[in-house]
């Protein structure tokens, strides 16, 4: 290998930096509209959250410190909806995870019929959900007379008796988040499976019997990082489909976890401040989940997604 | 080893549960309103088209009793979807394209924290976010306007399209462009003439995220979008659909996912292949 010379290296110095001039050029425009949408909103929210600004009272802003924030460790009811949100978000995200699964090891091998399977399985991400989930939600909670209404009300009436107001509401939400986001996850997880070389599942074949071994012991580690994935977009998604009931049915329905709780404490009591701490709650904890993602993301031996 | 008959009996359960939904959204919009009330809840034994048909029917013409204000705004909010989800898609994706090529191909110095940071966005709870969104799109006049849903819209898909692009560009060969850049070609050429024409699966993969993303949200546009001329056909649903007649508004929700669906069915498998080729090694 022979040494540039100095002419050049300053010459590829300079294309590098010219390079990376146009670079935060073309960056620009997208991290210009993140910063809109998110930067000034999540600022004013932490600003917010630690006043007890309300637009009720006269005096603006007082700045309190994290006042917010410990009486949010006080509040019992506080820690139920913290509760219900940790297991609505984790029995959402298993279930997608094993609908997922299954149906990306479903599609990875050739059967008769696989390309309609492989577009029915796509259909229920794909089927537009700001409309589906009203479908869904009319399908469980007929308003206007229909002939299955009956037995609607009925299941209703059941499952709320058994487990408490508002939980058939919350496991329809549950239902549907699962039933759309299994069908992410199967799609995404079978583009997984592809992108592993396939000689790695054959070798796997010989040197191991059992398909239940094989699962955990080759599949599951060569997936790590697209299983990662599709986790952390499950998260994040879950409560999207959360809010899309929630707007639909104008609030009357109080699911009770923190992203409805910060709402009622905000916009409808007017508490701005404790509002603004409960909905900042769930960042440390999935920042949690995306570090982990970062650190699976990274292994050396995958360069992977 | 699960046996090809084993496969394909699962795959018929997979595929019923997956489809039960929107089978029973399509039938009970096929239904009269007579039927809908009186027949059996899984099938339609008198398929009519005349829910269809009454969305789009002129003032006047439908001789329906109920749903005036879904019949009479139900073709507007279907051109304010299709403007807003085609609109989305186009700047998702002009501004993914151009954020990925600068991470993965250029790389700047700390292209990997860019890319993370960008990610990251994605822990941001939307709760009561829209409340200082909305002091945003106040301040920039977009309140009730499609356009504000073009800011929130892109935001949201964003992250993950730059992050499968720009990991995809990252394991380009840059041969290529060194090639192409020997022989005289300009850069612009090349990322026209070359790389984007490569990279077209992990595109469409982007860009039927974007769709599938955007096509999701009801929150946003019902807290934006106020008046019935600009809503699009979720939050007219939402807001007025449920009460009185049921068939009418299946059939708005049929309609308006109808060239979704077909849009994504059409690439379905450049969606997969290009999740793929994004994830796999080496490009």
């Amino acid at each position: 290998m022979t040494t540039p010379s100095p002419g050049a290296r300053t010459a590829s110095a300079r294309a590098r930096r010219r390079d990376a001039r146009l670079a935060y050029v073309m960056l620009a425009p997208a991290v210009a509209l993140l910063v809109l949408v998110l930067g000034y909103p999540v600022a004013w929210e932490v600003w917010i959250s630690l006043t007890d600004f309300s637009p009720q009272s006269a005096g603006g802003a007082r700045f309190v410190g994290l006042v917010n924030y410990r009486r949010l460790l006080q509040d019992p009811s506080i820690a139920h909806a913290a509760l219900v949100t940790t297991a609505y978000a984790v029995v959402t995200s298993a279930a997608k995870l094993a609908l997922g699964v299954g149906f990306a090891l479903l599609l990875a091998r050739p059967f008769p019929g696989r390309g309609v399977a492989f577009v029915a399985i796509f259909l229920p991400w794909a089927y537009p959900a700001g409309v589906s989930v009203i479908g869904w939600y009319w399908t469980l909670n007929p308003s206007a007379a229909a002939a299955y209404s009956g037995l609607m009300a009925a299941a209703r009436n059941a499952v709320d008796g058994a487990a408490g107001s508002g939980a058939w509401a919350l496991s329809s939400v549950a239902l549907f988040n699962v039933w759309r986001g299994g069908s992410f996850m199967g799609i995404f997880l079978l583009a997984g499976i592809n992108a592993v070389p396939p000689e790695l599942f054959e070798a796997a074949l010989l040197e191991c019997r059992s398909a239940w071994r094989r699962f955990w012991l080759v599949t599951v580690p060569l997936l790590r990082p697209f299983l990662a994935m599709a986790v952390f977009l499950s998260l994040t998604s879950a409560f999207w489909d959360l809010a899309n009931v929630w707007s639909l049915t104008g609030g009357r329905v109080a699911f009770p976890v923190i992203g409805t709780l910060a709402y009622w404490t905000a916009i409808l009591g007017g508490q701005f401040g404790s509002g603004a701490a409960l909905s900042l709650t769930m960042v440390p904890p999935l920042l949690g989940v995306l570090w982990l993602l970062f650190r699976l993301l990274d292994r050396p031996a995958r360069g992977g997604l | 080893m699960a046996s090809r008959g084993a496969r394909g009996g699962l795959a018929a359960i997979a595929v019923a549960y997956c489809l039960f939904l929107i089978y029973f959204m399509a039938v009970q919009a096929l239904k009269t309103p007579r039927e809908h009330l009186l027949g059996n809840a899984l099938i339609v034994t008198q398929p009519s088209l005349e829910n269809f048909v009454a969305l789009f029917a002129l003032p006047g013409q439908a001789r329906r009793l109920f749903g005036g204000a879904v019949r009479r705004s139900y073709a507007t909010w279907l051109a304010n979807t299709l403007i807003v989800l085609a609109a989305s898609l186009a700047i998702s994706l002009v501004l993914a394209t151009l954020a990925a090529y600068a991470l993965g191909y250029l790389r700047p110095p700390g292209y990997r924290w860019w890319r993370r940071a960008i990610f990251a966005t994605y822990v941001v709870p939307h709760t009561i976010l829209f409340v200082p969104l909305y002091q945003v799109i106040l301040q920039l006049g977009l309140d009730d306007r499609l356009l504000g849903l073009l800011l929130v819209y892109p935001a949201m898909a964003l992250p993950f399209c730059i992050w499968i692009l720009s990991i995809y560009f990252e394991h380009l060969p840059r041969e290529l462009e060194e090639a192409a850049l020997v022989e005289g070609a300009t850069r612009r050429r090349v990322f026209f003439r070359i790389i984007l024409p490569m990279s077209r699966s992990v595109v469409v993969a982007a860009g039927i995220f974007t769709l599938g993303t955007v096509a999701a949200d009801l929150t946003f546009a019902s807290v934006f979008l106020v008046s019935r001329e600009t809503q699009t056909v979720a939050v007219g649903l939402a807001a007025r659909g449920s009460i009185v007649d049921q068939p009418l508004a299946l059939a708005g929700i049929n309609a308006m996912a109808l060239p979704v669906v077909l849009a994504c069915v059409l690439f379905a498998r450049d969606y997969a292949r290009g999740l793929t080729a994004a994830m796999t090694e080496g490009g």
